[in-house]
């Protein structure tokens, strides 16, 4: 079964640190409840989405997973929007 | 919004020559803590250090950019730990999350510099150290310093030798233009379990030929054949580079077709066998009652030699180890008053001696059977997967001496 989300956040191409600190500011419009759906290229994003996940009070990782999109591996993040 | 600061950038290559020199280095790190672990910059003795997750900054910086952020959160965190007398550096992954970093510490006053291409630059960055260039022989040691490997090329009349070449081929070839050398010989002293060779791939681009002891083409825990092309070193094989030799002393011990190489009576390249403050470890095999022995054997008939020979060795586990110039040699009779493991070794009873290897076994490192796989042509890797199969330090020598010496820093 997929992950359902009600965002997409693309972040196809940026380096460290702006997927996370994007996905920080996009989460910020969604509403209590929702989920982002957020697109990655760089490969250290998946253990920072986990960190940053643990100590961010608002904030639940739901899923990880790996997509690969025109023979690129992308690291896909379900963020969900606690309070 | 505050003017936007420029701080300073440091390169691997400076960086080395600090850490050389034991210049005071303040490090940074904001990578994760599991990251940080795995390999983090490390001196000639433990340096200042901390370690803050840059998502932790940002999120308890809690403003939307980042370096806000990092302002807000050092503000009101790092006041007490930052030090006003010397430079930071700032470290992460890649080196431009640590560059946001830089930039907020800069605007509030301190001295920063970032490492330029992050860890990823310093665990990839070789450097390259003259141990000898007379007329007619040179030697060169490179080493990767983050991950305590040594490798060696020995020329003479324009003809060279690899010893144990590392992964990144380009930095032989580029040696080897530079000095006007043609690379004949490319020797691996034994199957490598903590890094991926570059042995076979530099013998193909150079038209050389690549020598491996027919004992280590045999995968230890798999106990199956390698398929890579190589050449059997024979036991009392003489390699000739112009006018010298490298005489074949094999030496089984850390791996059953480990060997060392005498140069006359001047320079014995070690492999894995005597470091310079340990020695390698007998388990990596598996076998470690079994091979310990073997090791106590082999090393006892390198103790034979001339002590006035100089020990060129495979690895380094610290910046401690070199001399005052960065590199990584001392004579055998100075070895044997200071190395922990031949100490033991002259003192004890060869009973002894081996609870003294089993006693000081390091953890064994999973990922070091995959490296041994790939270094036999049993197990494919791409850079990526190289990359992450090549983490951290290398952990090739006896623990002991280590622990006993950090536990006696203050």
């Amino acid at each position: 079964m997929s992950q359902t989300f009600d965002q997409v956040f693309d972040a196809r191409g940026l380096n460290c640190p702006m997927p996370l600190v994007n996905a920080r500011k996009e989460i910020g419009k969604l509403e209590p409840g929702q989920i982002l759906k957020v697109m990655a290229t760089d490969r250290g994003s998946v253990a920072d989405f986990q960190g940053w996940a643990k100590i961010a009070k608002n904030v639940e990782l739901v899923a990880q997973e790996n997509e690969s999109i025109d023979g690129a591996t992308v690291y896909v993040h379900f963020i969900k929007r606690t309070v | 919004m505050a003017e936007r600061l420029i701080p300073s950038v440091v390169t691997s290559a400076e960086l080395l020559n600090r850490l050389e020199r034991s210049q005071d280095v303040f490090v940074i790190d904001v990578r994760s803590r599991d990251e940080f672990e795995r390999l983090h910059i490390e001196g000639r003795s433990p340096l200042p250090a901390f370690n803050v997750p840059y998502f932790e900054m940002l999120e308890l910086g809690g403003k939307d950019d980042m370096i806000d952020s990092v302002e807000a959160y050092a503000e009101r965190e790092l006041k007490e730990k930052l030090p006003t007398d010397k430079q930071i550096l700032t470290v992460c992954a890649k080196g431009d999350t640590s560059s946001y970093v830089a930039q907020a510490l800069t605007r509030l006053g301190y001295s920063c510099a970032n490492l330029e291409g992050g860890m990823k630059a310093w665990g990839e960055y070789y450097a390259t150290h003259t141990i000898v260039e007379e007329p007619d022989l040179s030697i060169y040691q490179i080493s990767r310093p983050a991950r305590g490997c040594l490798s060696y090329v020995v020329a003479s009349s324009g003809s060279a030798i690899v010893i144990d070449p590392l992964r990144h081929v380009h930095h032989y070839t580029e040696l080897a233009r530079e000095k006007n050398l043609k690379i004949e010989t490319v020797i691996d002293t034994h199957g490598h379990a903590d890094h991926i060779s570059g042995g076979v791939e530099l013998a193909a681009r150079s038209r050389a030929s690549y020598y491996l002891h027919p004992y280590d083409a045999i995968h230890p825990i798999d106990v199956l054949p390698a398929t890579i092309d190589y050449e059997y070193i024979a036991n009392d094989r003489v390699f000739r580079s112009g006018s010298r030799e490298l005489r074949t002393i094999h030496i089984p011990g850390h791996t059953l077709g480990v060997i060392a190489l005498a140069l006359d009576d001047r320079f014995l390249f070690t492999g894995d066998s005597i470091f310079i403050r340990s020695i390698a470890r007998p388990d990596l095999g598996g076998k470690a009652e079994t091979w310990a022995p073997l090791h106590a054997r082999s090393l006892r008939k390198l103790l034979a030699l001339n002590g006035r020979i100089k020990v060129l060795p495979g690895h380094f586990s610290s910046l401690a180890e070199a001399d005052s110039s960065g590199r990584f040699v001392a004579s055998l009779d100075e070895l044997k008053r200071t190395n922990d493991g031949l100490v033991v070794l002259q003192r004890d009873t060869e009973e002894g001696f081996v609870r003294y290897l089993v006693e000081s076994l390091p953890r064994f490192v999973p990922e070091y059977v995959d490296i041994k796989r790939v270094n036999a042509g049993l197990l494919s890797a791409d850079e990526e997967s190289a990359a992450a199969l090549e983490t951290g330090k290398n952990v090739c020598a006896l623990s002991q001496a280590y622990a006993a010496r950090a536990g006696a820093t203050p």
